[in-house]
């Protein structure tokens, strides 16, 4: 398994230095749209305003938003593209099963995923000017999050392997991953993917408040807990996918 | 010898169409199975359901003992060339797949690599290792495509048109190749239109018509079974008037080669027929794989 996990972070590392512009351009891109919103909140509150710590927790949330659009829907992207070039097939022919597959080939994708936040967030510090505190303790809610997003990826994911072409739903689901991470990491919304994570993330990043051992707890029993719903119904689809000769072809 | 392959009663429906009805194939270590069949016929659907990628509606696949689709660790067995897939990456060298394919089939890294090498050096990939899959010719991506199946020394090899699009170079080639896996022991099932590949490199023949395996034979007795008693006969010069009279009278067809259908006795009448005339040729008649495959799917 460690094999596999180095040929995969490998071949994404091969990826990013033969097609830097891809990193490039999504970096530009996610960028821009932040930029051009925190523009425009600046127009409307009018020339005076002073977004004080909203700002950084608003960044905080923007950035991990980023961070869990990678996890979310690099799953359906690869298999979208590898069902259109025609290697589907030979992955799933993997002594090691498709799902162990894809969980190292997501953790071998986090370098990746975690130079373009970093990217962007240098970008957007500069263009902005807010500040992150930056604690090391942070990576830990961020973890809990990612296996979250690795959750709902695999739920997507399903999708994808079962129909292909599901990037209207990938685009317009986007916006709800938007809402899961602003959202309260409290009360019921604690129950929602995401939330409890990126709202303790927020905390420590935007206000520089402690980790809370009972919160980071919270936040990675729903990481997990998401991560098995999306594995179990990505298990479902492989079936379904076989069964009905879904696997080749788009 | 216990078979590496084994299908039994594989059955597939796709809504109301009958894909594959009862298929049972067994593939032994050291042979070539030509499984052939006109598109639609069923071949893909079965070598799908052989490799694990999909799963029957009825009857079972073992590979080495192993079900393929309960346990995936059966698949370290096997090495598919797909029809209709790339089977290997475009952004990636030769190099860099088969490392990957290598590892992702089970193989430690140190070893995918040094079998990588040995592989492009093999089959004359060497010089292209380190240039992209896209900017190969098709015949190398296809070499590659071969290769990739073959990486982790697979005991048995599911090709389907393995030499599809190649020139005629390569595809000798790759059928020297293929015949050479077959006698150091691989089993391997070979799905082809081209029949002269498949009559070159088989062992045994089994045609799949309308989902159903219509006929299965070893390829000489088949061959032999629909060549029959036909004898050609070639003569030096042309045949007088007299002599054509008595080759006719004994049923003797044709204008030169002439053909002649019965057994071994009855030729020497037509021998003693044309004495004192020079013969160029007498051969008994040989049926090619072309013939025998047209007659089964027009008479299933």
């Amino acid at each position: 398994m460690l094999d596999l996990f180095l040929a995969e972070f490998w071949r994404s590392l091969l990826y990013l230095r033969r097609y830097p512009l891809e990193l490039l351009g999504a970096v530009v891109t996610l960028s821009l749209i932040f930029y051009f919103l925190f523009l425009g909140a600046r127009f409307l509150a009018g020339p005076g305003a002073e977004f004080g710590g909203r700002l950084e927790a608003v960044l905080v949330g923007y950035l991990l938003w980023t961070f869990t659009l990678s996890a979310y829907n690099g799953l359906s992207f690869g298999l979208m593209e590898e069902a259109q070039t025609g290697t589907l097939e030979q992955v799933f022919l993997t002594p090691y099963g498709p799902i162990p597959l894809f969980l190292v080939r997501n953790l071998a994708g986090l370098l990746s995923q975690g130079l373009l936040v970093f990217l962007i967030a240098l970008v957007l510090m500069a263009l902005t000017g807010a500040r992150l505190a930056f604690a090391p303790g942070v990576i830990l809610p961020c973890l809990a999050v990612l296996l979250g997003g690795y959750g709902l990826g695999f739920a997507m994911g399903s999708l994808a392997l079962l129909y292909k072409r599901v990037e209207q739903l990938l685009g317009l689901s986007q916006f709800l991953l938007l809402f899961l991470l602003q959202a309260p990491g409290t009360g019921p919304f604690a129950l929602l993917p995401l939330a409890p994570g990126a709202a303790l993330a927020r905390r420590m990043l935007a206000e520089g408040a402690p980790l809370d051992p009972s919160a980071l707890g919270l936040a990675f029993l729903n990481g997990l807990a998401y991560l098995g719903v999306g594995l179990f119904l990505f298990r479902r689809a492989v079936y379904r996918a076989k069964r009905l000769g879904l696997l080749h072809g788009y | 010898m216990e078979p590496l392959l084994q299908a039994r009663g594989l059955v597939k429906r796709f809504g109301a169409l009958t894909a594959v009805r009862g298929v049972n194939l067994a593939l032994r270590p050291g042979e070539v199975l030509a499984f052939l069949g006109k598109n639609g016929a069923g071949k893909t659907t079965t070598v799908k359901m052989l490799s694990g990628l999909l799963l029957p509606d009825e009857g079972e696949v073992r590979l080495l003992g192993r079900d393929p689709f309960q346990d995936p660790k059966a698949l370290r067995h096997l090495g598919a060339v797909l029809e209709g897939n790339r089977n290997v990456y475009w952004r990636l060298t030769p190099l860099e797949n088969l490392v990957y394919f290598g590892v992702a089939r089970g193989l430690r890294l140190k070893e995918a690599q040094k079998r990588a090498l040995a592989l492009l050096e093999a089959y004359g990939l060497r010089e292209k290792a380190h240039t992209e899959v896209r900017h190969l010719s098709r015949g190398m991506q296809q070499k590659l495509a071969l290769l990739q199946a073959l990486i982790h020394d697979p005991e048995v090899l599911l090709l389907d048109e393995p030499t599809l699009g190649l020139d005629v170079e390569t595809a000798l080639l790759v059928r020297e190749r293929i015949r050479a896996l077959a006698q150091s022991g691989k089993a391997i099932l070979l799905t082809t239109h081209q029949l002269e590949v498949a009559e070159a490199l088989a062992d045994r023949i089994a045609i799949i018509h309308r989902g159903e395996v219509v006929l299965e034979e070893e390829k000489g007795a088949l061959l032999a079974r629909f060549a029959g008693d036909h004898y050609v006969l070639e003569l030096e010069g042309p045949v007088p008037e007299g002599a054509l009279a008595r080759l006719r009278a004994l049923g003797v067809e044709g204008d030169g080669p002439f053909l002649f259908r019965g057994d071994g006795k009855a030729l020497w009448r037509v021998l003693e027929a044309l004495k004192p005339l020079p013969l160029k040729r007498v051969a008994k008649a040989e049926a090619d794989l072309l013939e025998v495959f047209l007659k089964v799917v027009g008479h299933a």
